[in-house]
């Protein structure tokens, strides 16, 4: 290795030796860390504490404290307490939030000689507003002061419905469809075997995708870690850049609390047998469980939260197993009232069959003969650093850098393998110019590296610049105005730039009445996937495209949310989005190898509806949701693949005592255009076979806290109805199963 | 109490629409064809693979042995055989369905992975219908119909005509 040596002379006498190596910048980064860190000065010291609770006196736990001013912040134990440490003499604002509660404000809060003691009690809420949000702007705000549309998934959904898999989480999100782990945020995707997202998916801020193939690995995520998940959807380039050109989905992962807390969590589900005798393929009980093992504590300024998860499924299908362990830890280190940084680590280890389609239609639950006993072994690990400096009241700074390494083999007939190390740092600059103008830039560049045998050995370079002001009138309207410009550089091929600027605005005419609207540009460049593979399987030939250019599109909203009364809640939109050079598989008809083009000019209008209301003394919340999609291959003149017309959700929740009843409602209409080249072509035989999907499940949930017992559970009884469906052609979607949770808290 | 009710019918509107199967198995329909293909002369060294494969359009070019006009790939014949009996219905990699098909043939190939490039491939027996050699015979596959005696003969002392770009 090329190693050059290089001396800095600091301001006191400080040395610092620096290593330059190809993509270092890391550590010039970890260096100016370091230099902000070590201009800190003290003061004297207090402390804020007290304990939140709801109107029936249950602690809340994991519920977000944050002292405003002096962005400190703390999560509550299993007790509900909080402590805010070292903070100083002074006048402040204290928040108290947290999902499905509405946010409490104390202001004027005096610290001045003394620590001070503060207890809330939160009323809980149906509706949306109220709700803090990070994704959309890349800080914390109200979702109701945001210009776009925006949903947010707590952890008691996650927890309540038993997912294992973020994955299943998606299809329960008004505007979103999956065509097997693909998402399709209002359309924006179809199925692209896997080969890029237009989804982002972040992990609390970081981008967190493959640097082969582009692609949302679903299963690293540890759901029980998760405190919410936000999904923000429209074209979000001008903050994210590319992949995020048709939303993102944010996990923010739970705070670590002041007091040490265990958490353990089985489950434990089975595999109803088909409707139709002649699918089913095994004697055997088809069994799914999981074991998550957590710990969380604080030591001194130092705060870890650890778990380990063992999920496996039998599967349903033949070759549709899993063999899952994901690693988690977290790290939190406050080295003073303005620095603190958070370490990540996350790790996924699993051995799967490979189901890739049907045999066919008598055969759904079956792979060909060719294709059964083949598994594929994947190893990824995630490290990240998130790192915030408060450098005065009105100016501070987050840096956010990752290092991802992706290692999959298939044990499959083409043995394809792939080894990715992607590299990503972000600085973002944070600052409140004026009362009424708020300012964030940031600068962000990505590097990575593939060795594989399926999409050579290319690397890409990427870099991104970005700038958003936020301006609140003296009326109560907030203009947000962004502008982005990435560069790419695809191996030794051309690279390319793109502009996403964004204009949003919000307009609160009332309490009950709140406008928003948006106008953004976003652009995806193509993976290395898309543009490198080259392979066989099962007689098909994958080839390259070096002349593969980057989409993009252009978006707009107009969205409100109306509120009649304190239990009903309407949230609406229209929306339009053109898609240009849009990027899709085919096949190249002068030699039948199939390949990833810019084909499609596309444009998808649609409106959303969706309604909150809670009845029976509040015990009974229900949300309904419908989203109308029109999607058009402006070329050729028909509907878009893989995208449903319409969608709809029904929740309901009630609760009485300490039980929790529920019942979900998912309908999507049957997809217009499906893959017919792979039907022609013979690889999925009655591929064309498919209906709308309608799916009923049921939950029911028990928690034993009030009996002095940390216990809570969970039965889920999904799909009740048995009804046959596919989301991908030739792929029978999830049958009747059922599962039971428990949980233990100490 | 108004909202309830609308909520409820909505529910029963939607558990009424699910209670239905959704997709369910194709009844099995015996369309294709089926016959004998008989091996003269010693196999090759180093084949691979051999299939039996049908092209809807004539192969005029190379560019015309693409996967869109494959319409048809037999399971692979074994290195060796004397005599293989076939049904299309149940000796598929890529089935076929009803209508009309320029060109049916047994090829072969000695590269080890599976190629859809002409000059990968070699064909050894072509199906000529009426006892007519002069040119490829065409097969006939009406809907719901076993079309049988498709019969090739593959003589490796005396190969059939080559289609463009080998």
């Amino acid at each position: 290795m090329n190693i050059i040596k290089s001396k800095n002379f600091l301001p006191g006498n400080r040395t610092v030796w620096w290593v330059f190596i190809p993509g270092a910048h890391i550590l010039w980064w970890a260096g100016l860390i370091f230099i902000l860190i070590s201009v800190e000065s003290s003061a004297q010291q207090f402390r804020i504490y007290g304990t939140v609770k709801d109107n029936s006196d249950n602690p809340l736990i994991g519920a977000n404290v944050i002292l405003l001013g002096a962005e400190k912040g703390a999560a509550t134990d299993k007790e509900g307490n909080f402590e805010i440490r070292n903070v100083s003499s002074g006048l402040y604002t204290l928040e108290v939030s947290m999902v499905g509660f509405k946010t409490v404000k104390v202001a004027d809060l005096n610290i001045f000689d003394q620590s001070k003691r503060v207890d809330f009690v939160l009323e809980p809420i149906v509706i949306e507003a109220g709700q803090v949000i990070i994704t959309a702007n890349k800080y914390e705000q109200d979702i109701s002061d945001l210009p776009v549309s925006a949903e947010v998934i707590p952890y008691e959904k996650l927890l309540r419905k038993n997912f294992t898999n973020l994955e299943d989480a998606m299809r329960y999100v008004p505007g979103v469809n999956m065509t097997s782990y693909q998402i399709s945020i209002r359309g924006s995707s179809g199925y692209s075997k896997g080969a890029g997202t237009r989804v982002l998916l972040a992990y609390d801020g970081i981008p967190f995708y493959t640097g082969d193939t582009g692609e949302i690995i679903w299963e690293s995520i540890p759901v029980t870690q998760l405190e919410r998940v936000e999904i923000i959807k429209g074209a979000s380039s001008s903050l994210y850049g590319s992949a995020a050109i048709g939303g993102v989905v944010n996990v923010i992962t739970k705070k670590i609390p002041n007091e040490p807390v265990t958490y353990i969590k089985s489950s434990i589900g089975v595999w109803d047998d088909p409707y139709y005798s002649e699918w089913k393929w095994a004697d055997n009980l088809r069994i799914l469980n999981s074991l998550t093992l957590s710990h969380s504590r604080k030591i001194g300024d130092l705060g870890i939260a650890a778990s380990l998860s063992r999920i496996e499924d039998m599967s349903y299908k033949q070759s549709g197993f899993y063999h899952r362990y994901i690693g988690y830890l977290k790290a939190e280190y406050a080295f003073s009232e303005a620095s603190s940084a958070t370490l990540f680590f996350n790790s996924l280890n699993q051995k799967s069959g490979n189901f890739l389609y049907w045999k066919d239609s008598r055969n759904a639950l079956i792979p060909p003969e060719a294709d059964q006993g083949q598994s594929i072994i994947t190893n990824r690990q995630m490290l990240g650093l998130l790192f915030k400096k408060i450098i005065s009241e009105n100016f501070f700074i987050n840096f956010r850098g990752s290092y991802y390494r992706s290692d999959w083999k298939d044990q499959t007939e083409s043995a394809n393998s792939a080894v990715t190390d992607l590299f990503r740092v972000e600085v973002q600059l944070n600052n409140s110019l004026t009362d009424k103008l708020f300012l964030i830039s940031g600068f962000e560049s990505s590097f990575s590296a593939v060795s594989s045998d399926i999409f050579g050995n290319p690397i890409a370079l990427s870099l991104g610049a970005y700038s958003q002001a936020e301006l609140k009138f003296n009326f109560p309207l907030i203009a947000t105005l962004g502008l982005r410009y990435d560069f790419t550089k695809p191996d030794t091929l051309e690279s390319s730039g793109a502009l996403s600027p964004k204009l949003g605005l919000n307009y609160k005419v009332n309490e009950n009445l709140i406008f928003r609207s948006s106008i953004a540009f976003g652009f995806r460049a193509p993976t290395l996937a898309e543009t490198f593979t080259s392979t066989t399987a099962s007689g098909i030939t994958i080839k390259p495209n070096p002349r593969l250019k980057p989409e993009s599109n252009f978006t707009f909203e107009i969205g409100s949310i109306y509120k009649p009364c304190d239990n009903l809640t309407f949230d609406a939109a229209i929306f339009q989005n053109e898609f240009y050079d849009f990027i899709e598989p085919g096949v190249d008809r002068s030699d039948g190898l199939i390949y990833f083009d810019n084909v499609v000019r596309a444009r998808i209008q649609g409106a959303e509806l969706s309604c909150n209301i809670k009845l029976l003394d509040e015990k009974l919340s229900l949300s309904i949701s419908h989203t109308y999609l029109w999607s058009r291959d402006l070329e050729k003149k028909k509907s878009l693949k893989y995208r449903p017309r319409q969608l709809s959700f029904v929740t309901a929740d009630y609760s009485f005592l300490d039980f929790l009843l529920g019942i979900d409602l998912r309908y999507w209409s049957r997809v217009e255009e499906i893959d017919t080249e792979l039907i022609d072509l013979g690889l999925v035989p009655d591929g064309e076979n498919r209906a709308a999907v309608y799916v009923l499940d049921l939950r029911a949930g028990y928690n034993f806290s009030n009996l002095g017992l940390p216990i809570r559970m969970n039965f889920n009884a999904n799909n009740i109805f048995n009804y046959n469906y596919v989301e991908l052609i030739g792929n029978l979607a999830p049958i009747r199963n059922y599962s039971f949770s428990l949980e233990l808290i100490f | 109490m108004k909202y309830f009710k609308f909520i409820l019918v909505l529910i029963l509107l939607i558990l009424n629409l699910s209670c239905g199967e959704g997709i369910a198995p194709e009844p099995i329909v015996q369309t294709g064809f089926s016959g004998t293909i008989s091996f003269v002369g010693n196999w090759p060294q180093g084949i691979t693979r051999t299939h039996i494969v049908v092209f809807k359009d004539p192969l005029l070019s190379a560019g015309d042995f693409n996967a869109l006009n494959l319409k048809f790939v037999s399971v692979e014949i074994p290195y060796g055989s004397q005599v293989f009996y076939f049904n299309s219905a149940d000796t598929a990699v890529v089935k076929i369905s009803e209508g009309e098909f320029s060109y049916v043939a047994v090829a072969q190939q000695k590269i080890p992975n599976v190629s859809l490039l002409r000059k990968d491939w070699v064909v050894v027996g072509v199906y000529y219908a009426g006892g007519d050699t002069t040119k490829p015979g065409k097969l006939v596959i009406p809907q719901n119909t076993l079309v049988k005696n498709i019969n090739i003969i593959c003589d490796f002392n005396n190969p059939p005509p080559q289609p463009p770009g080998g």
